[in-house]
Parts: structure tokens; sequence; C-alpha cells
């Protein structure tokens, strides 16, 4: 019978566990024990037990510790995304109720009827662009005069759900610094107001937000000014803001007790002390979570970016960790020094993901 | 008063998601544009150019050089649907076999072959694309369908995601069918499986979302154009059309719009799977 249930239990498990052996856990020690070789897919040397040869050249390699750099800067853009998807949240999370119960249906009916008039009218009287941003709005505002959070949150989850390599070629022309959207709409603004204006250089610039500190020379500090590397920030955002951290954010609002929010307010607390001692306090873990699972995402990320908008460039300022390990990797083919690099990474992640457990849980237990 | 607050949030948040939809209205409006309007700042064009879609799926002749484009779009759009497809399928079916045995059945050292599972969702995929790759260059699956397939069709993720679903079903179900006889399969098939629905969806979802739009592995794997998916499509595209941003844009589009039209159909399920899974997507 127990040899019986032993067997049942195998045969279930063997597909996934075949799988998991040949594609996880075997690559894994591979690599492991790879990056401890000279394992190089140029045959010139044969396979050689190396040591720690690999890591002490990464500590020594300049360019490890700048494209290091170059992920901890990316990183920054966290704080905002983070940030922005909380307050977003607690705006959705308070409520679009109109107090008469048919008073939402009636006004998005009304946005829609004046959106479709006033854009045809638009549309008849040669000025096209405007009619689609005119019905643009209409749509929008009747969806969510009538059905409330459900079409912002719809909205703003788009880009993340749509996030990929056709919505980074979508942003690399928008930031193109002759005729993007973005420089065409400042460059224009400020003719407008008679200002002579060149727009920011955008995915060709080396400029920085923190070039105005001493970097090292071979850090290719452009200066302080919006480059590169703000414009994958920039577009991070647009991604993150309503992605998974929105919808995180809004269950985690949606399990506090009413109770509670509604006593502060008898207590006399006002918006932002509620939310200060209320709301952020019950919220601890679902931030902690989100906190690491970006930071997860953002030691690893960048890769696409490089590989899509700029070949990491202009001068390395867009090389991250794991563009890195892709070069090392599949261009350079130099497995081993590749995977120590990986290996460093994990590190990294692994005592992150540490650190902030330990410190999640301390704070959780106040 | 409360009724004007509510209706000037509503107006605050028309706008932000007016301007969250900006870059796709500008990408809609640009895919319909001749070359020469790309760079007006207009969002629509003034005379609009459908041909652009036309051109890119190789039903007309690129007017640069008077032949059709040298890609083949259409197949690398049936190779993103057929290469998600499987992988959704054999990665949701080994997915649940494994949570089965991780959830209902008891066997010796169930605890700690799952702490493995659950250690090795820690290890950035990075560290395990190099060897990953290296194993495929031994079984001779370097720029094949199954090469881009097999090394995705089986997740500790997934095995993670249904085990916390199986594990809240009561017990009694699995007992009372026992009772009356059912084998593990049946039990399985015909109890578990019709239960788990809600997380065999939201990984369906998910799985499907992820290698539909994957860039790193098929990069690696994929040499030959036939078997390009979207992404490294959209690559080569950038590589050797930059200059004809309407028909990158005309490209984008038809790789957007399935999603959407996906997202929307299944919005409430995908909502819910996040808050379920927590992590990825």
């Amino acid at each position: 019978m127990k040899l019986q249930r032993h067997r049942t239990a195998l045969l279930f498990l063997a597909p996934n566990l075949l799988g998991f052996l040949a594609f996880s856990l075997i690559p894994v020690l591979l690599s492991l024990a790879g990056s401890f070789t000279n394992w190089s897919l140029r045959p010139a040397a044969p396979l050689e037990f190396v040591g720690w040869d690999n890591y002490s050249r990464m500590f020594q390699d300049r360019n490890f510790w700048f494209y290091l750099y170059n992920t901890a800067y990316l990183m920054l853009a966290l704080p905002l995304a983070i940030g922005g998807a909380l307050a977003l949240a607690v705006f959705l999370h308070d409520g679009f109720a109109f107090r008469r119960a048919r008073r939402g249906a009636r006004l998005g009916l009304g946005a829609l009827v004046i959106a479709t008039v006033s854009g045809f009218t638009l549309l008849l009287s040669g000025s096209p662009n405007l009619a689609y941003v005119t019905f643009a709005l209409g749509g929008i505002s009747s969806l969510g005069l009538a059905f409330g959070a459900v079409t912002y949150r719809t909205v703003f989850y788009l880009p993340h759900f749509t996030a990929g390599a056709a919505t980074i070629l979508l942003w690399t022309q928008l930031y193109n610094p002759n005729f993007g959207l973005i420089n065409n709409t400042l460059e224009s603004a400020a003719e407008a107001l008679g200002i002579a204006y060149q727009g920011p250089g955008w995915l060709t610039s080396t400029r920085s937000l923190l070039g105005f500190l001493p970097l090292p020379a071979h850090f290719s500090n452009g200066g302080f000014g919006l480059g590169a590397r703000e414009a994958i920030m920039l577009m991070g955002i647009w991604t993150a803001i309503g992605g998974n951290n929105l919808i995180l954010f809004l269950a985690g609002l949606a399990s506090i007790p009413p109770e509670l929010n509604e006593a502060a307010e008898i207590d006399g607390a006002n918006r932002w002390q509620r939310f200060r001692h209320v709301t952020f306090p019950q919220l601890a873990p679902t931030t902690f979570l989100i906190v690491v699972i970006s930071i997860i995402g953002g030691l690893q990320g960048g890769f696409e970016q490089a590989r899509l908008m700029t070949y990491g460039g202009p001068a390395g300022t867009t090389t991250t960790l794991s563009y890195f390990i892709y070069l090392q990797g599949f261009e350079r083919l130099d497995l081993g020094y590749g995977s120590a690099i990986a290996w460093v990474l994990f590190a990294l992640v692994f005592s992150l993901t540490l650190m902030q457990w330990r410190y999640g849980k301390r704070d959780g237990t106040d | 008063m409360r009724e004007l607050y509510t209706f000037l949030k509503h107006l605050l948040l028309v706008f932000l998601a007016l301007a969250t939809l900006l870059p796709f209205l500008w990408m809609m409006g640009a895919s319909f544009k001749p070359n020469p309007e790309i760079e007006r700042l207009a969002l629509l064009p003034e005379e609009p150019q459908p041909r652009n879609f036309a051109v890119v799926l190789r039903l007309a002749p690129d007017s640069r050089t008077g032949r059709p484009m040298d890609f083949d779009f259409p197949r690398w759009y049936f190779n993103s649907f057929f290469v998600a497809a499987w992988v959704t399928s054999l990665q949701v079916m080994t997915s649940a076999m494994a949570a089965f045995a991780f959830s209902r059945l008891q066997w010796r050292g169930r605890d700690t072959v799952f702490l493995l599972y659950l250690g090795t969702m820690m290890i950035p995929g990075l560290v395990l694309t190099l060897p990953n790759y290296q194993i495929m260059v031994k079984l001779g699956l370097v720029n094949t369908y199954t090469g881009l397939i097999l090394p995705m069709a089986f997740s500790a993720f997934g095995t993670f995601l249904l085990r916390q679903s199986m594990i809240t079903l009561p017990r009694s179900y699995d007992e009372a069918a026992e009772i009356d006889g059912a084998t593990p399969l049946q039990i399985f098939l015909d109890v578990i499986l019709p239960l788990s629905r809600t997380g065999l969806v939201t990984l369906a979802i998910l799985t499907f979302l992820g290698t539909f739009q994957s860039f790193f592995w098929p990069l690696v794997m994929v040499k030959d154009d036939h078997l390009r998916t979207l992404p490294i499509g959209l690559l080569s595209f950038q590589t050797d059309y930059g200059q004809q941003t309407e028909l990158i844009m005309a490209a984008t589009v038809m790789n957007v719009i399935p999603l959407i039209i996906l997202f929307v159909i299944m919005q409430k399920q995908i909502v819910s799977g996040i808050q379920l899974g927590g992590v990825k997507g």
C-alpha cells in the first residue's frame, strides 16, 4: 500500500521533476561550477579549474563597477514607481460612487454625448487631432463616470500588460531627439512661448541627474541633465506605476477593516494622519512584498531596454549587469566569466532579500 | 459639496488616464502615417495610409524597394502564438500534476523536494540561461521549435501557484471519492482539477503572456528568420527598417492589439491571479 502511494506520487511528479532537473537544477550546478573554470566557446585553451580567478578579475574590472552603478542608478526609479502606485491606489480606493445611485451613469452618458457631438464638430471643422483626443477623453470619462474605479484601473494597467519589445520600440520613437513626440511637444511649447529651446538628447545622451557628482572618468559622465538612463527610468515608471504594484496595493487596502479608519476619524484624525497612522502601517506587509519584488526585478533589469533601445550605450551608460552577462556569455563567449557575474548578481539579490526580510519582520511587529 | 469632490476626482483621473494612453494614441496614428509625416507633431496622419499594414504583412510591396519585405512577419505572428500555446498547455499540465503530488498525496520527502523547488524560484533566470543554452547546443535543439518550447514547459512558479490553491481544498473531497473507489488519477481529473479552475486559468494567462512577450530565450535560441517570434522579429525590423517608423509602428500595433483584447476579456481573472500569486507577470 505504502509502496503504491509512492509510485503514484512519483508518476504525477515525474514530468515536472524531470524538466526541473534538466533545465533548473543541473544548469544551476553547471553554472556554479563553470564560474570557477575558464569555460569558453573559443576553444583556444582546454577547460581548466581556475579557482577564484573569474571573481577577482570581476572586482578589478572597471566596467563591472560602472555597470553595477548603472544598475543601481536605474533602480532609483523604484521609489517613484512604488510611491506613485501607492498614491494612485489610495486615491482609487477612496471610492467613486456618487451619492445618488444613478447620477454616475447619467453623467457618463452626458459626457459621451458631449464628446461625440464636439468630436464630430471638430472633425468637420478640420481639426482631426483635437477630435481624436476628444473622442479618447469622452470614451474614458463616460466609462469612468459610469463604472468607477475599474475603468481607471484597466487603463493604468495596460502599459504593464503590454510591456515588452513592442512598447520599448514605441518609446524609442517617442524619445527621438529630433522629431519624437516628446521633444516635438517640448520644443513647440517653448516656441509658442517665444523661448529658444533644444530638447534633451534622451537615448543619445550620456547626461544624468547625478552627473554633477565627481564620478570616475570611465563612468562616461556627460554632466547634469536628462540622458539615456533617465529615458529608460521614465519609461519604467510609465510601465510600472499602474501595474501589479497598484493591484497588490488595492488588494491590501481592501483588506483593511474599515472600523479602524472610522475610529480614527471619530478621534479627530485628518486624512493625512489616518493615512500615516492607520493605512500605511496596515499596508506594511504589502509594501514589503512589493519592495522586495521590485528590488529583485531591478537588479536583474535593463536587458531588453539595452538590447532594443541603446545597445547599452551611449558610451556604456545603459549597460546593466544583466546586459553585461549577456555580452560576456553570448557575444564574447566567455561563459566562465559570465557565470561568475551572474552568481555575484544572485548573491546581491539574495542578500538584499534577506536583509529586507529581517528588517520587514521587525517593522511588522511594531 | 461631496458630489462635487467626487466629480473632481473623476476629472483628475480622466486626465491621468489620457496621459497613460497618449503613447498608444500616437502609435495608432503613426501606424497610418506616410513616411514624410512621421516627423510632424500631429497625432493623426493628414493622408492616412492603411497600406503600411499590408506592407508589413507582405500583402503589398515595400514602396522603397518595389518588392515585398525580406521579413516574414505573418510567420512571426504564427510562431508567437504557436510557441506560447505549446508552452502554456505543457506548463499548466506538468505544474498541475506536480502540484497534485505536492498537495494531495502523502509521500516521504515531499516537503524537502518542495523546498528545493521554492529555492530555485529565487535564482535569477540569467544564472540559468548560459548553461541552459549549452545544454541545448549539446542536445542539438538550438534553432528549433522544441528548443524554444521545452525549457519553458516546466515551472517551479507554476507548481507553487497551483499547490497553494489546491492545498486549500478540503480533504473530505478526496476521501469521499476514495471510498467510492476512485483511483488517484480519477480524483485528480474529476475532483481536484475542476475545483482549481481559478488557479489554472490564472497560470495559463500569466504563462501565455510571459511566453508571448519573452525576449531573452528566443533571442539566443533562434537563428533563422522563419523561427522568429514577434519580439525578436521586431528587433530585426528595427535594425533593418529603422528609418521606416510607420512600418515599425504598424508592426507594433499588431503586436499590442491581441494583448489588449486578451486583457479586456480576461481582466477579472488576471486581477485575482496577481493577488493570488503576488509575484511574476
